[in-house]
């Protein structure tokens, strides 16, 4: 199965801008998800547009929303958590519904739900949803190849891009790995997946995760040969195959993602 | 004569803490030389790989004794990447060496590190591609390419360097007879263009008779055979006791002719040569039967498994249908291959079979009663598949434990399970190594282990995916021979999948031949090899002993002569004449 960090080559838009507008559309999502925000209305809404400008992309790229898959349930438990953890746990606000009282240390109530508990709790998620459909953006619509570029051109140590072009390839290995090794134990009548969170957790990994790393060590060590005996430390500087050329629709789309990112922080701090 | 490109004098090698990997080796290679290196494993071929192309002391440690040149200097001492500028090695898993995200860039990744123009790195890339046929690939993702198209990918990245020598390591053990043939043609090309010394390991001797010009058996670190191709392979007796399989027609010369040189490598040219042998009386023909099987026609037995109307796709836009249609009853006591290319629903088909995959249509029966209730643990009672990778499955701190482990899944207590994993590794001839770690059991003997495993859940069926991949002339029809011996003493139910011909050939009483999800072919192994027609469809070749026994039908050579021994059997010398 593809995840959502797989390249999926399609010919839009998206996937033919230059890497380092999608690294820029990366690096200010981090800065939207990073700054501080409040329980109010306006920095929800700041948040939304964000959230909007990424599905506006997601659209115009053509991924597909299956892709998120298994990750959408994580999400989905994730953000049911982190709701009911706020709206019973942050400390005073408005009451929306009460249940009981229940006071706890700083002033919440366990028995209440508030409505800046319930707000908080939403910004908290529409952050972690901003950031996860910001990552596919870069990465589902950009060969490995350019994104090796791009990092190039920010002048980054080739052991570094190595090492980032590696963890994407060794992210399917590992997938493959961990299917077959499910089913070899699955023929010994060791099924994992009908097992119960109890007992997957007492003794369900060590059969998995066994020949899972002991395989990884043997991958890297053939990979360290492989890359090696093909001169990957030599010294002086490497010829750089692929050449990325900034066009003005790059430019155009740098300026209006940058805009957005104006838009959205002059809306929360005016 | 010009330089050597690769010299050794009394060359020795032990790798940390003391394990001795070659011993007192001396040869010399010259540009346009091809060394073909044979030997069982852990004969030492690898490590001689290692050593002329930097890997050892760069990446393996040990201890080195002797003289070794390569273009006039000792690797040793040198990095690794300054050994890279003039030679090029090639691994056996083809998945272990493209790690760039397209073939462009996989190709250029050597070159680039260099620092050569672009220009000339696109100039060499073009050519290396052309040459390996992989032209037009340029932007495919080396993971997306088959097996055999991953390994001339990497051959083709070896290439860019424009070695001098080119070292492959065990080439083509892991891909099917199409993806070696591949191989082999690209390398023909290669080293017919190009003045460079090539050493090539590898346990498949008949692949590279018309390749090499040079050979050299390993055996235990040591040189036994060291010369010109012809004269080591006429050596049958020496190869097989370093653990090397001779190619099927110089056996059977050997057999019937001892001691002659200059005999045929091809089947037309021995059919010719024995007709001449015949004719000037030097050989006796005596016709007799076929060798019987002993075991009753497929018709006269109890079905075991009955699959009806299967079929089986793969989820996807649009989905990959994998097997289609598949009818196939298998009775008690049978041993069936399964042959096909990859990619033609073989595995599929098995891992339907034990509940692995769920068919979207069609039924499978055991004795009777339908598989799809079950899962797979109680299917395994019934019918075992041993994987073609036991690493996959080992996990346990020793051998006893990691046999019991199933049985213990399916509710056995303990103290049964390990009574009846110490009966399984008796069985497979494991018991020594019941309280060893599992990793520390050679790869022949993890396969068996993984077997112990599946015998003990109590099969009445036992699959074996690809028993002789990676395996050497001993180790080969090791499981083989143990599923016939379950078979003849237990009455155990026996299939096999494979794409090894002398394998089939030697052992299997009846052939399904897979392609593109369906059986295009369901017949005794005899007569499959007739169908050439068929066989060559899916790529497959009948053993050479095989082809050579039907085009000397006339001579009285009966049906289903498939093997060395039994052509042998047909022809014997006349005594007294040479």
């Amino acid at each position: 199965m593809q995840s959502i960090f797989d390249y999926v080559e399609r010919n839009t838009l998206i996937h033919r801008l230059h890497p380092m507008v999608k690294l820029l559309h990366i690096f200010l999502t981090l800065i939207l998800i990073v700054i501080p925000y409040w329980p109010t209305t306006r920095d929800l809404v700041v948040l939304l547009i964000w959230v909007g400008l990424n599905g506006l992309l997601w659209a115009i790229s053509r991924l597909s929303l299956r892709q998120f898959g298994a990750l959408a349930k994580v999400l989905i438990g994730t953000f049911i958590f982190i709701l009911l953890m706020q709206s019973f746990l942050y400390r005073g606000g408005t009451p929306l519904l009460a249940f009981a009282d229940i006071p706890i240390w700083g002033g919440g109530n366990l028995g209440v739900i508030t409505r800046e508990g319930l707000l908080f709790g939403i910004i908290l998620c529409v952050r972690i949803l901003a950031a996860v459909f910001a990552l596919p953006l870069f990465v589902a619509t950009t060969p490995v190849s350019s994104i090796m570029a791009a990092l190039t051109s920010l002048r980054l140590p080739p052991t570094f891009i190595f090492m980032f072009v590696s963890a994407l390839t060794f992210t399917g290995m590992i997938f493959q790995m961990w299917s077959t090794i499910l089913d070899a134990q699955r023929l010994r009548a060791f099924d994992i997946e009908a097992m119960n969170l109890i007992r997957r957790l007492r003794r369900a990994y060590v059969p998995v995760l066994t020949p899972l790393v002991l395989m990884l060590f043997r991958k890297g060590n053939d990979l360290q040969i492989a890359l090696e005996s093909k001169g990957f430390g030599a010294p002086g500087r490497r010829t750089e195959m692929i050449i990325l050329r900034f066009t003005p629709v790059d430019a155009v789309a740098a300026m209006g993602i940058f805009a957005v990112f104006v838009t959205a922080l002059w809306l929360k701090y005016s | 004569m010009s330089q050597p490109t690769v010299r050794l004098r009394d060359v020795s090698f032990t790798y940390d803490p003391d394990v001795a990997a070659i011993r007192d080796l001396s040869l010399e290679l010259y540009p346009g030389d091809i060394l073909a290196v044979f030997g069982a494993n852990g004969a030492g071929k690898s490590t001689l790989c290692y050593l002329l192309s930097g890997i050892i002391p760069n990446i393996w440690g040990g201890t080195r004794t002797g003289e070794l040149e390569v273009f006039g200097e000792d690797p040793w001492g040198h990095p690794i990447h300054h050994s890279a500028r003039n030679r090029s090695i090639v691994l056996q898993d083809p998945e272990a060496q493209l790690f760039m995200p397209n073939l462009q860039l996989e190709l250029a990744f050597a070159p680039a590190n260099f620092g050569l123009p672009r220009a000339e790195i696109l100039d060499r890339l073009a050519w290396a591609l052309k040459t390996v046929g992989l032209e037009g690939l340029e932007n495919r993702n080396p993971k997306a390419l088959s097996g055999g198209q991953k390994q001339r990918a990497a051959l083709a990245s070896a290439l860019t360097m424009l070695p001098g020598l080119l070292i492959l390591d065990e080439p083509t053990s892991q891909l099917d007879p199409l993806g070696s043939e591949g191989v082999l043609e690209a390398l023909r090309a290669v080293v017919a263009k190009q003045d460079l010394t090539t050493v090539i390991t590898t346990h498949k001797v008949g692949e590279v008779e018309e390749l090499a010009n040079r050979a050299l058996v390993l055996d235990q670190g040591r040189a036994v055979l060291y010369g010109e191709l012809d004269e080591v392979l006429d050596q049958v007796d020496r190869l097989e006791q370093a653990g090397v399989q001779p190619p099927a027609l110089r056996r059977f010369f050997h057999l019937v002719a001892p001691g002659r040189t200059d005999l045929a490598v091809t089947p037309e040219a021995a059919a010719e040569q024995v007709r001449k042998l015949v004719a000037e009386g030097r050989l006796q023909v005596s016709p007799r039967p076929a060798t019987p099987t002993g075991a009753a026609p497929p018709a006269e037995r109890a079905p075991v498994l009955q699959i009806e109307g299967l079929s089986f796709s793969y989820p996807g836009h649009p989905p990959v249908v994998a097997v289609r249609d598949v009818d196939l009853t298998i009775g008690e006591r049978e041993f069936v291959a399964i042959l096909g290319q990859n990619g033609s629903g073989k595995t599929t088909l098995v891992k339907c079979i034990v509940g692995l995959n769920r068919p979207q249509r069609g039924k499978i029966r055991f004795r009777g009663e339908s598989i799809a209730g079950m899962s797979v643990g109680q299917v395994a009672t019934r019918i075992g598949l041993v994987l073609q990778n036991p690493d996959y499955q080992l996990f346990s701190v020793s051998a006893r434990a990691e046999v019991a482990f199933g049985l213990e899944n399916l509710g056995r207590r303990p103290e049964e399970a390990l009574v009846q994993a110490e009966a399984a590794l008796v069985r497979l001839g494991l018991e020594e190594h019941g309280e060893t770690f599992p990793f520390r059991l050679s790869f022949g003997d993890r396969r068996k282990l993984a077997v112990a495993a599946a015998v003990a859940m109590g099969p009445e069926v036992l699959i074996l995916d690809e028993p002789t991949t990676a395996q050497d002339y001993r180790g080969r029809y090791q499981l083989a021979d143990l599923a016939r011996e379950m078979r003849d003493r237990e009455g155990r139910t026996i299939i096999m999948i494979s794409h090894d011909m002398d394998l089939v050939a030697r052992y299997a009483e009846r052939v399904i031949l897979m392609l593109d999800g369906r059986i295009i072919l369901d017949a005794p192994s005899a007569d499959v090899f007739d169908e050439l027609e068929v066989l060559t469809s899916t790529f497959l070749k009948p053993p050479d002993s095989a082809l050579l026994g039907r085009s000397l039908a006339d001579l009285g050579v009966p049906r289903g002569t498939l093997t060395p021994e039994q052509l042998a059997d047909v022809f014997r010398p006349t005594v007294g004449v040479r």
